[in-house]
């Protein structure tokens, strides 16, 4: 009736109940505030931090949906968030070309400079990237129209996302074989069919991995979009807080789980294209 | 010959720096050839492919295909195509779309695309494969749907980075002969890149053994191996045993040539290289199969040298005796397996005699200038 088991080795967290334990810990502070969060969205309850249950009800979704400012910031943040992740990903991804197929003098700096904004404190930038506007008097008054009374926090989102792309589209193209490049031309590619029809689609992974994190990096930035906004362009994640400050209502959570959804139905469909893209070989 | 070379390279030169890729190097291939280039890594072989396909730059020198300068034609405008040793498969298109890629960018008919596909890839036996990944392939077809995306376009000549190096050794000898027949049936001029030399052998109508970015020599396999004109291409091609020239004097319209194992041995005047009357720079070779082991002094007029018997390697239908001679060096002998196991009988260290007609050995150069 002997039977052997080996010993578990340090990393089988299956087999293991400290592990299991870390496993359990880690996967409960990462998730149960925000489904603490989803529930309670659904509390009918006058307080949202009422940690009291009263009954399901989906008012607080109506109301949210009611409130014309909510609605209004959650427009300009998706709004800012589109149009920064364009620009984002392009900018991103002609510095990724540039860094990984050119040789040009000073491109170290260069790299260091890119590389800059991922480092520099958030709260430097918006510092620095406010009094931009106000001294270069080349901002976009807050009255202007919309959507250009959002250009200076657009601005501002591009210059700290744009980085985060060119990093990862610039790893995608590290393990491109540069003789697929040389088999295109062979067969008769000019250089920008080459572009267009070989190194684009190699991209393709890379460029969605890069524009969703341009897209969630803008939309839920605060603090340096706190130092470029106006009273007339408030963004989502602003608009929360000030509502916070005022009263925690289960608004918010509704408002906060509409969001998730977004995110995660967008995580979703980047992940389908990229799965579309072909394989990394 | 009176058909007029494909590829004519005329004292092509390229450096990187101050290292000479390719030195002064002149070439005709002819229509239809079977062509290899064939040296040790760093030769300049590589070189030579690319600057045909274009994608390196002469320093110097010349290269016409039909007669036209082809030096400042960019790759996409050559009539040349090339397999690429990592194949170059392009991965999010499938295998018809891969072929069909290069018939696309000259804008032909779409119906035409269809046939020239499927044409092409039934000439490398991959018709059913046309909707698959090529991550769904295994290396040996992946480089068959390279194979075919080249020769679907008709090219003038079709380059071969090194083909067989990537496959395992049993796929890499069937595709030795794939590549022959290939060849035959599309007539399309090939010049393969290869450092293995018994792939050269086995494959191509003619073969340039280059070295340090020289051209040594460029003859028929057979050519190569029976006439090596130095003593590199001699030791680079099979294998030989070569031993230093003493001294070199003419005798009555001879050469007489001695060496310090084998005495004085005379060669007819024109076996020996003519400038080369200095006999530090020159060797005597001889193949390993030309040599018989004796356990008794062999009858006179040979060449012949006494030794101890050595280690003896079992080859399966033939063995390598290595003998030990005298002045230290030891020579070794392809020997069939009804005598080696003759030999193996008597003991290591046993007394033996080497012959062979002096026919049979080769006064190189060290280097043919």
């Amino acid at each position: 009736m002997a039977t052997y088991r080996e010993r578990p080795g340090p990393f089988e967290y299956s087999r293991k109940l400290s592990m299991q334990a870390i496993f359990a810990a880690s996967a409960i502070f990462l998730y149960a505030p925000i489904i603490v969060l989803i529930v309670y969205s659904f509390n009918d309850s006058r307080r949202g931090g009422n940690v009291v249950w009263r009954g399901f009800t989906t008012d607080y979704y109506v109301k949210a949906f009611n409130n014309s400012e909510l609605m209004i910031a959650f427009g300009n943040s998706i709004t800012i968030a589109v149009v920064s992740t364009i620009f984002s990903v392009v900018l991103g991804a002609l510095t990724a070309v540039a860094l990984w197929r050119f040789r040009f003098p000073l491109k170290p700096v260069y790299e260091g400079m890119v590389a800059l904004p991922i480092v520099i404190p958030e709260i430097c930038m918006g510092v620095s990237l406010a009094m931009f506007f106000a001294y270069s008097g080349w901002s976009v008054p807050a009255e202007a129209p919309w959507p250009l009374n959002l250009t200076n926090i657009t601005i501002a989102h591009i210059t700290f996302s744009f980085p985060f792309a060119a990093m990862v589209i610039r790893t995608r193209l590290a393990n491109f074989n540069r003789e697929m490049e040389e088999a295109a031309k062979d067969l008769g590619a000019t250089e920008y069919q080459v572009f267009r029809d070989i190194l684009l689609p190699h991209m393709k992974p890379g460029l969605i991995a890069g524009g969703l994190l341009a897209f969630t990096l803008s939309l839920d930035d605060f603090v340096i979009t706190f130092f470029t906004s106006g009273p007339n362009t408030v963004t989502f994640p602003i608009k929360v807080y000030s509502m916070v400050r005022f009263s925690v209502t289960p608004e918010i959570n509704a408002a906060s789980t509409v969001l998730i959804l977004l995110t995660l139905v967008l995580t979703a469909v980047a992940m389908r294209l990229q799965s579309f893209g072909g394989s990394s070989k | 010959m009176t058909t007029k070379p494909i590829i004519s390279i005329r004292n092509l030169s390229k450096r990187f720096g101050s290292v000479a890729a390719l030195d002064n190097v002149s070439l005709d291939i002819m229509p239809g050839e079977f062509f290899a280039l064939l040296g040790p890594s760093g030769c300049g072989k590589s070189t030579l492919l690319r600057t045909i396909a274009g994608f390196e730059s002469p320093t110097e020198g010349e290269l016409l295909l039909d007669g036209t300068n082809m030096v400042k034609l960019p790759p996409n405008k050559r009539p040349v195509n090339m397999v690429f040793q990592s194949y170059a498969v392009f991965p999010h298109m499938s295998v018809a779309k891969n072929v069909a890629y290069g018939l696309q960018l000259q804008g032909t008919p779409a119906g035409d695309i269809k046939t020239r596909v499927s044409e092409a890839l039934a000439q490398v036996h991959l018709s059913g494969y046309e909707e698959r990944m090529p991550d769904q392939l295994s290396g040996g077809q992946r480089q068959r749907v390279a194979l075919a995306r080249a020769l679907v376009k008709k090219p003038r000549v079709l380059l071969l980075d090194e083909p067989l190096s990537a496959l395992d050794a049993k796929l890499r000898h069937a595709m030795r002969l794939e590549l022959v027949k290939l060849q035959q049936t599309v007539g399309v001029t090939f010049i393969m890149v290869t450092h293995d030399q018994s792939e050269a052998l086995a494959v191509a109508d003619r073969i340039a053994v280059l070295e340090s970015g020289r051209l040594r020599q460029v003859s028929s396999p057979a050519g190569l191996y029976l006439q090596p004109c130095d003593a590199f291409v001699a030791d680079f091609i099979g294998s030989v045993n070569m031993f230093e020239v003493a001294s070199v004097a003419d005798r009555d319209g001879k050469v007489a040539v001695r060496t310090a194992e084998f005495g004085e041995m005379l060669f007819p005047a024109d076996a020996v290289p003519a400038a080369h009357g200095v006999a530090k720079d020159l060797v005597v070779a001889i193949r390993p199969e030309k040599i018989r082991i004796l356990l008794e002094p062999p009858a006179d007029g040979e060449a012949r040298a006494r030794g101890r018997l050595g280690d003896v390697a079992f080859q399966g239908d033939s063995s390598i005796v290595e003998v030990l001679l005298e002045s230290g060096r030891t020579i070794s002998a392809y020997v069939h397996q009804a005598d080696a196991t003759r030999l193996m009988a008597a003991k290591t260290g046993a007394d033996v005699w080497c012959s062979w007609g002096v026919s049979d050995m080769l006064v190189l150069p060290r280097i043919a200038r």
